[in-house]
């Protein structure tokens, strides 16, 4: 066995080498596309299948995907984006900040569409962000307009008071948006106060006191949140407290109201993206950042009944 | 989706470059949990203030070099700052980790002012990138600006450093400390200071570790640091039940650790390669971490008694 | 050389298993006093060598070593002058590090430990002779990593270990108890050798009566924490087992001599 172990150190060492010089075949015109996700959960899942959808519309058989899922381990993020590299894909999608991250630091030369990022500049260190990132990466954002969030709080609760900010402190985008959301909470003349928790196993308490100090609560578009909406739910419900969600995943869970966007939609606008770059018809170079490209105004009939809240004009319900 | 052998093959460099990173990260493991007989659950904190460090001394404008020396410095304060809760606070060995790891969740993020920053390998000039291993394969860069090779250049050193270190009187007495600590209190060492000083050793490879991470996955993130505990000691049990029955010699036992942690990786990549449902990744993982660590045991078990020498003991 | 002050050593203080371990005990050693210690199970021996070695503190009382109160100091710090071997063949070296390694910790008790070399050429040279008068031919195998080696050579280098720096006290406790009674008889006869070519003071706990009487010029017994039984010069030579249980009910006023007082 010994000489066995022997043989193997060398035997890894010519893989090595033979792997830098092996090439591989494809039939023309066909296109592989790697798909690296964070973590499963209702909105990136959406965003995924919008962008398989899209693909395969526009594509049919000439398009195969290659999806992995790093089940929110961070280190995974770069095996994946390492296998997706190597395995040399035509392009990337990657779905939540650090698989971005990750898949940009594998790659100057593949194409990389991100989704379900909020701020491109931001995960990417870019300084002066001005819409369009440059050299191999563009994608869609899920950034709902914030200033109407927070005019919709105004619209469903002119009387109350305390807002509660609820985020997950580990989340790149969460602290941005809040941020961004108190500053026209405050405009329009509410008191914010931030809540945040590090992750699952403390959500409840801090939960529980936001609840108790808040006349309505504000949740971010927030992976973590959207994980966990049954326990804000029930925190939040029997405490009389509604909760305003930053998208339509985490407003069916436990919110009252949001200003939504469609996460499918998102996915599908991004696999567009992706065809006119795979067919050579647009350089991501150029592309700029699109956003969601519409955006609804939603309720929860449940939650809102329970919490006697009437549903103004101009809402539709979340259906299922 | 057929598999290609091919694809496997050409994905192995990059788990090589994590395994030998993660492995510094082992080496420092390894001296608290197989030297001191510590289970430190501080480096799962560790490793992402050693991140959290560089990436903001190198967006200040400091060199990587300054920045990684800041890295380690930051794990010798975390190992400190365990050692402190263990021995003069009185708190269980397992049990300061946590509490250290627990604080380096505030002090992480307050280092990095935000839960995840960005390291932007076309902004800055890394050390190592997943990027350079890509061009360096290509041929756009010449192979001393690959991952692999400078990490293992690291590698060399630091185990070279720690086995030099461990000869010294105070190596040795740090030794002794973790091998019977009464022994070594009757030899009038100071197993207090022994035990902290073992602790910010470890932390300071740990953190230097999340450093050398950062830079190769460009970006650190206050979760990068979950689990590690994990992975450093498969990486040391991996590497003990393969290598150290031929390796006696303490450099390489080290390099042995090193090795778990590559193959630890190459595993990963493995299993991601075989493209199962992805909700398997992490019970596939477990399962052939235990396939190979069973090897060795079914080996003995199985093999029909032949005897190769009288009076052979293991005793290490 | 050895001066303990009424030193009391009470066990789960204030609870419903409290032991008063000693008992207001003194004693005072002069220089190169070989002293055995004898005493029924619970009677304080080890109890006293831990507390003089600092692995427990007294509650009240003081212990002087060579004109210096260590009763504050923490064990590592007395060690510098403290020589032990324990009952246990595994506690007293790392069974996991070489020989030659465990010579060169003992060597260095008492003195700061830098970033030099951990054994010197001159060290090896020195320990190859120090184990060659052994008689174990332990020389040899100085590389091997102690866990090889039986009990008894484990002591062997234990004691070697304890008594290498001529220390100002030397605390055997009941260092042959778990060997043998050949090697036990070695051991012993090493002790002996050791202890009178460097003139130590020594404090030899042991279960063996024979042994006690024959060994040291002074012999005390311990009964509930307190010295019972002093007997020194002239006087301990002419002891024998009988005379000393004789002895031992007349002070404690019982019957209480255990199993093995009557059996060794």
């Amino acid at each position: 066995m010994k000489t066995a172990r022997i043989l193997i150190a060398p035997l890894v060492c010519f893989l090595m080498i033979f792997s830098m010089t092996a090439c591989k075949e494809k039939a023309p015109d066909s296109y592989v596309v790697g798909i690296s996700q964070l973590v499963q959960h209702v909105a990136l899942d959406a965003a995924t299948k919008g962008f398989r959808d899209a693909l395969e519309e526009k594509l049919g058989d000439k398009v195969t995907f290659t999806e992995k899922n790093a089940q929110g381990d961070i280190p995974t993020c770069t095996t994946i984006a390492n296998s997706l590299v190597s395995s040399k894909v035509d392009l990337i999608l990657a779905n939540a900040t650090p698989a971005l991250q990750a898949a940009a630091a594998a790659t100057a030369d593949i194409p990389i569409l991100g989704t379900s990022i909020t701020e491109y500049g931001v995960a990417l260190g870019l300084d002066d962000f001005d819409g369009t990132v440059g050299g191999n990466v563009s994608g869609t954002s899920d950034l709902a307009p914030l200033d109407q969030q927070a005019q919709m709080i105004k619209d469903l609760f002119p009387d109350a008071e305390k807002v509660g900010l609820l985020y997950c402190s580990a989340e790149a985008n969460s602290l941005y948006q809040v941020n961004t959301v108190k500053g026209y909470l405050e405009t329009l003349g509410y008191s914010c106060t931030l809540y945040p928790f590090s992750d699952s196993n403390d959500l409840a308490a801090i939960a529980t006191t936001a609840a108790n100090d808040s006349d309505v609560i504000y949740v971010p578009t927030d992976n973590t949140v959207a994980s966990n909406t049954g326990i804000i739910d029930n925190i939040c419900r029997p405490a009389k407290v509604p909760v305003i969600a930053g998208e339509k995943g985490i407003c069916e869970g436990c919110g009252v109201a949001t200003l939504s966007i469609d996460y499918y939609d998102l996915g599908y606008a991004t696999g567009l993206m992706a065809y006119k770059i795979l067919t050579g018809a647009s350089d991501i170079s150029e592309m700029p950042v699109e956003y969601a490209p519409n955006f609804e105004k939603m309720y929860n009939a449940e939650i809102c009944e329970e919490l006697s809240i009437t549903v103004p004009e101009g809402y539709s319900p979340i259906e299922g | 989706m057929t598999l290609n052998p091919l694809d496997l093959i050409a994905q192995m460099p990059g788990a090589l470059a994590q395994g030998l990173i993660w492995g510094i990260m082992a080496i420092g493991v390894y001296i608290t949990y197989k030297i001191l007989n510590i289970a430190d659950l501080t480096v799962d904190g560790s490793l992402c203030t050693g991140g959290a460090v560089c990436v903001v001394m190198i967006m200040n404008g400091y060199g990587v070099t300054l920045s990684l020396v800041a890295a380690f410095a930051a794990g010798l304060i975390t190992g400190l700052a365990t050692g402190i809760f263990h021995v003069f606070f009185g708190i269980s060995a397992i049990l300061a980790g946590i509490l250290t790891q627990l604080a380096l969740w505030s002090v992480n993020l307050v280092i990095m002012g935000r839960a995840n920053q960005s390291i932007n390998v076309n902004n800055y000039d890394l050390l190592v990138s997943l990027r350079y291993l890509q061009e360096v394969m290509k041929g756009a860069r010449p192979f001393y600006w690959s991952p692999i090779f400078v990490v293992g250049i690291f590698v060399l050193i630091i185990v070279a450093v720690l086995y030099w270190f461990f000869g010294t009187e105070l190596g040795s007495s740090v030794r002794a400390t973790g091998a019977n600590a009464n022994m070594a209190r009757a030899q009038g060492i100071n197993t207090d200071s022994n035990k902290i000083l073992g602790l910010m050793l470890s932390n300071g490879m740990v953190a230097l570790s999340g450093a050398l991470l950062t830079q190769y996955q460009g970006f650190a993130d206050i979760n990068m640091g979950r689990g590690a505990i994990v992975i450093g000691l498969a990486a040391v049990i991996i590497g003990e039940i393969l290598f150290f029955k031929f390796f006696k010699n303490f450099a390489l036992r080290m390099l042995s650790v090193v090795l778990g942690a590559v193959i630890y990786f190459v595993v990963i990549q493995t299993v991601l390669w075989l493209n199962f449902d992805s909700n398997y990744l992490k019970l596939f993982s477990a399962l052939v971490v235990a396939i190979f660590l069973a090897v060795p045991y079914w080996k003995k078990k199985f093999t029909p008694f032949s005897p190769k020498r009288k009076g052979d003991a293991d005793c290490a | 050389m050895l001066d303990i002050q009424k030193i009391t050593k009470i066990f789960n203080i204030n609870t419903v298993n409290e032991n008063v371990a000693l008992n207001g005990l003194s004693l005072t050693l002069n220089d190169g006093d070989f002293v055995t210690v004898i005493g029924g199970n619970g009677s304080g021996k080890s109890t006293m060598l831990n507390v003089i070695a600092g692995v427990y503190t007294a509650e009240d009382g003081k212990i002087i070593i060579d004109g210096t109160d260590v009763t504050g100091l923490p064990e590592h710090k007395r060690a510098p002058f403290i020589g032990r071997v324990f009952q246990d063949p595994m506690m007293g070296t790392a069974a996991s590090m070489e020989i030659e390694e465990n010579l060169a910790l003992a060597m260095r008790r008492g003195q700061r430990r830098g970033l030099g070399w951990g054994i010197t050429q001159t060290e090896r040279k020195k320990y190859f002779g120090l184990l060659k008068e052994l008689g174990l031919g332990l020389e040899e195998r100085l590389t091997s990593k102690v866990g090889l080696l039986s009990g008894g050579q484990r002591q062997a280098i234990t004691l070697l270990m304890a008594t290498m720096k001529k220390p100002k006290l030397l605390l055997l406790d009941e260092h042959t108890a778990a060997l043998d009674p050949k090697t036990a008889a070695k051991v012993l006869e090493l002790t002996e050798e050791i202890v009178s070519r460097d003139k130590l003071t020594t404090l030899m706990v042991t279960h063996n009566m024979k042994d006690a009487i024959a060994h040291g010029n002074r012999l005390i017994m311990l009964y509930k924490g307190r010295i019972v039984i002093d007997v020194e010069g002239e006087a301990k030579s002419k002891l024998t087992v009988e005379k000393l249980l004789k002895m031992f009910s007349d002070v404690s006023g019982s019957d209480e001599a255990d199993d093995k007082l009557l059996l060794s």
